[in-house]
């Protein structure tokens, strides 16, 4: 009668030895099954369906969200310090390793080239693994060839270090993915902004903090040539900092840690060939990859170039040349966040259609003042152009990743990857063509980059979304194809589907469609996809 | 913004009122009259010098070519190490130019010291802190306001004779090596133990 099958009832043992331990009932934190009335109460800003956050307090660091963003722009301005600590350094560095001006212009162009694949790999890597890992990756792995400066005696080995050095602008595409995930659509290009610019600002406060380290060391009784390889203990030694404080502080996404939730069944673990596939296959990501390159790829190369042009052409003395620099990265402060927040705007009045609007004006006018720069011959002028360009450039930065978010929901990593590495591969480019050889002067060369960027910030207009529109047309008028949840479940098979694997990507549908224009959202109500009539 | 760019039109203004200051008289290197005679002589022969170590016997006097008052006007003589043009190749920032103000060819300053009819000599020690290159010495003669009237070199007109090179210090140091090991294993090693740290903590997170 009694059954010896597991599990049946009656074979239970529990409770007969009256030794077992006895729970009261108790919530366990890691427990995925919420036993409160709001799920959302747990969070210190309110969240969205996805549990992201619909509202931005820079001041604060509330867990997760407020906490991913300042971990994320903090190791992002760590790296770009990193990156480009060597640039202000450059007239001790050359003589001390006996550099000729093409050794130094190919140690800049290494030092922007390594991201391009760094950037690519950690596109997937945030992907399969989270935003933390990458991030910690990035900056502890990178941190050892900051330090391995100390070893390097000539050409070769300063544009090796400098290349590998390169690699950990990687943060960029984490930083990026990481705020996505954190905040909601609304405010994702202030969001964005204000993480790209304030890391962004990392290039510029390098050019003030290197020179400032480096004249201590001295007074503290290093010779030149020793002080300046001291000084890269500064950039190595934050990056290992922030990494140890991202590993013990942050949080992949608003709910948890990815590996937590997958292993719990929330999140799926994705195909990294088929994220691969939706991101390649999307025109829109390549003509996102051109128009970084014009953007960010341009201000890459000011970061290495313009102290040095200053300095020679308006006879300065190292420092100002290096105060002028700075101010140029500096603008990154309020520029991005500003281009961001102008994406924003814009969609809230004219939906997508604005964001790429709004992007294709604040490139191109900041090429033209590119042009403008170079063909200034007075020291006021040519800072007054300078100023006005970085705005422009930096805001365009900023608008761009307004949008970036919205090209695909499964590939988001990839294509902030790619995105990214547009962004390295025009500033490599830019460098190689106009800066690296004596057929033209500094000067010549800033303008024929600003006249190179004008035109390759044309093709914004074909970016076209069926539900939303383009620059030039409207969206589609097709039922189907007209709704967002067909745009994003697009990128999953039916087999997929049938699996419910693309959940995330309808609940992300939903919260996209602010990027209707105004006129559309208020003549047009939501209609629940799936959901039971009201009246049966 | 319009403070930022208020703020960036003063710093121009002040730095362009600094460049323009005392310009009135620009000195040009044909100008000068080649009327001093200058020699270097290494205490080393045959290796290549280094900085900090190797010691030149550098002296100068008036050539005996020039005319009587042609030194009548020599204040101070100005002893600089220039580079030969071979250390000049592909870098522009040593570049020579006509104007002396502007000229970037002998940066490195050896000694001034007041003009003295009778040969004066010098036992430099190259400077720690020169760089690796191909050099050779030259003297300015320089009035009362401190402007170049005469020169000299221990080189020939086109820089091909007398060189000399010099190894500059490589700047390493075995501390700065082991810090450097010590910093990137420290690295490493944190990065490491918290993968395992997490790994551990999800596999039992995974088996409750």
């Amino acid at each position: 009668m009694a059954s010896n099958e597991e599990g049946s009832i009656g074979t239970s043992m529990h409770g007969v030895t009256a030794r077992e331990q006895v729970y009261s009932f108790s919530v366990d934190a890691s427990s995925q099954t919420l036993q409160s009335d709001d799920p959302t109460a747990k969070f210190g800003l309110p969240v969205d369906s996805e549990h992201r956050a619909k509202v931005f307090k820079p001041l604060s660091f509330a867990k997760p969200h407020m906490r991913a963003f300042h971990l994320g722009w903090i190791s992002f301005f760590t790296c770009f310090i990193s990156t480009f600590a060597a640039a202000p350094l450059v007239p001790i560095i050359r003589d001390n390793l006996d550099l000729t001006k093409t050794d130094v212009g190919n140690a800049g162009v290494a030092s922007v080239s390594g991201a391009i694949f760094s950037r690519l790999a950690m596109g997937a890597v945030c992907d399969l693994l989270g935003a933390r890992y990458g991030t910690a990756f990035s900056l502890m792995l990178t941190a050892p060839t900051v330090f391995s400066m100390s070893f390097v005696t000539g050409p070769v080995g300063y544009l090796a270090v400098r290349f590998m050095i390169g690699f950990c602008l990687a943060t960029f595409v984490s930083c990026q993915y990481w705020t996505s995930v954190m905040f909601n659509g609304k405010i994702i290009g202030l969001v964005n902004g204000c993480a790209g610019g304030w890391g962004d600002m990392g290039g510029g406060v390098t050019q003030l903090l290197m020179p400032m380290v480096f004249q201590v060391i001295r007074l503290a009784g290093a010779t030149p040539f020793m002080a300046w390889r001291i000084a890269f203990f500064i950039p190595g030694f934050l990056q290992v900092v922030v990494g140890v404080l991202v590993l013990t502080l942050g949080q992949d996404l608003p709910d948890g840690n990815l590996s937590t939730l997958q292993k719990s069944g929330q999140v799926s673990k994705d195909k990294f060939s088929k994220v691969f596939w939706f991101a390649v296959k999307n025109y829109r990501t390549w003509i996102l990859f051109v128009l970084y390159g014009f953007s960010m790829g341009i201000e890459l190369t000011i970061n290495n170039v313009i102290s040095g042009y200053f300095f020679d052409r308006f006879n300065l003395k190292l420092q100002t040349a290096g105060i002028v620099a700075a101010s140029f990265g500096m603008a990154n402060f309020f520029a991005r966040p500003f281009g961001g927040y102008a994406s924003d705007l814009a969609a809230r009045l004219f939906g997508m259609r604005g964001r790429l609007w709004i992007l294709w004006i604040f490139q191109t006018v900041g090429a033209l003042f590119c042009i403008w720069l170079g063909r200034a011959s007075s020291l006021p002028i040519a800072i007054l152009a300078m100023m006005l360009f970085s705005v422009g450039t930096q805001a365009a930065c900023g608008a761009l990743f307004g949008v970036a978010p919205f090209v695909s929901r499964r590939s988001l990593g990839l294509i902030s990857g790619l995105t990214g590495a547009g962004g390295n591969f025009g500033s490599g480019l830019t460098q190689l063509l106009f800066f690296s050889t004596s057929k033209f002067s500094t000067a010549d060369g800033l303008s024929l980059m600003g006249a190179m960027a004008a035109l390759c910030t044309v093709p914004v207009a074909f970016i076209h979304f069926p539900q939303w529109g383009s620059m030039f047309l409207r969206p589609s008028s097709d039922g189907e194809r007209s709704k967002e949840e067909y745009y994003y479940s697009s990128e999953w098979t039916e087999e997929e589907k049938r699996q419910g694997l693309h959940e995330g990507s309808i609940k992300f549908a939903e919260n996209s469609r602010s990027e209707r224009s105004r006129k559309v959202a208020l003549a047009d109500f939501p209609t629940p996809e799936t959901g039971t009539p009201t009246h049966v | 913004m319009a403070v930022q760019t208020f703020l960036f039109a003063s710093l121009i203004i002040f730095s362009s009122i600094e460049s323009n200051h005392g310009a009135t008289e620009v000195s040009l290197f044909t100008n000068l009259e080649n009327l001093l005679e200058v020699t270097a002589k290494p205490t080393r022969v045959g290796v290549v010098w280094e900085a900090g170590k190797d010691i030149v016997r550098i002296t100068w006097m008036l050539k005996s070519s020039a005319k009587v008052n042609d030194d009548a006007a020599f204040k101070t003589v100005e002893v600089k190490l220039c580079y030969a043009p071979i250390s000049q190749v592909d870098r522009p920032w040593r570049k020579t130019h006509n104007e002396l103000s502007r000229d970037r060819s002998c940066p490195h300053k050896i000694v001034s010291k007041p003009y003295d009819k009778i040969p004066q000599s010098l036992n430099w020690t190259i400077d720690r802190e020169t760089p690796t290159g191909t050099y050779f010495i030259r003297a300015y003669g320089t009035d009362v306001n401190g402007y170049e009237v005469a020169y000299g070199q221990s080189s020939d007109a086109e820089k091909t004779t007398n060189l000399f090179s010099v190894e500059g210090i490589s700047g390493r140091h075995t501390s700065l090596d082991i810090a450097s090991i010590c910093f990137s294993v420290f690295s490493f090693g944190s990065l490491l133990v918290f993968l395992v740290k997490e790994k551990r903590k999800a596999k039992l997170q995974q088996r409750k």
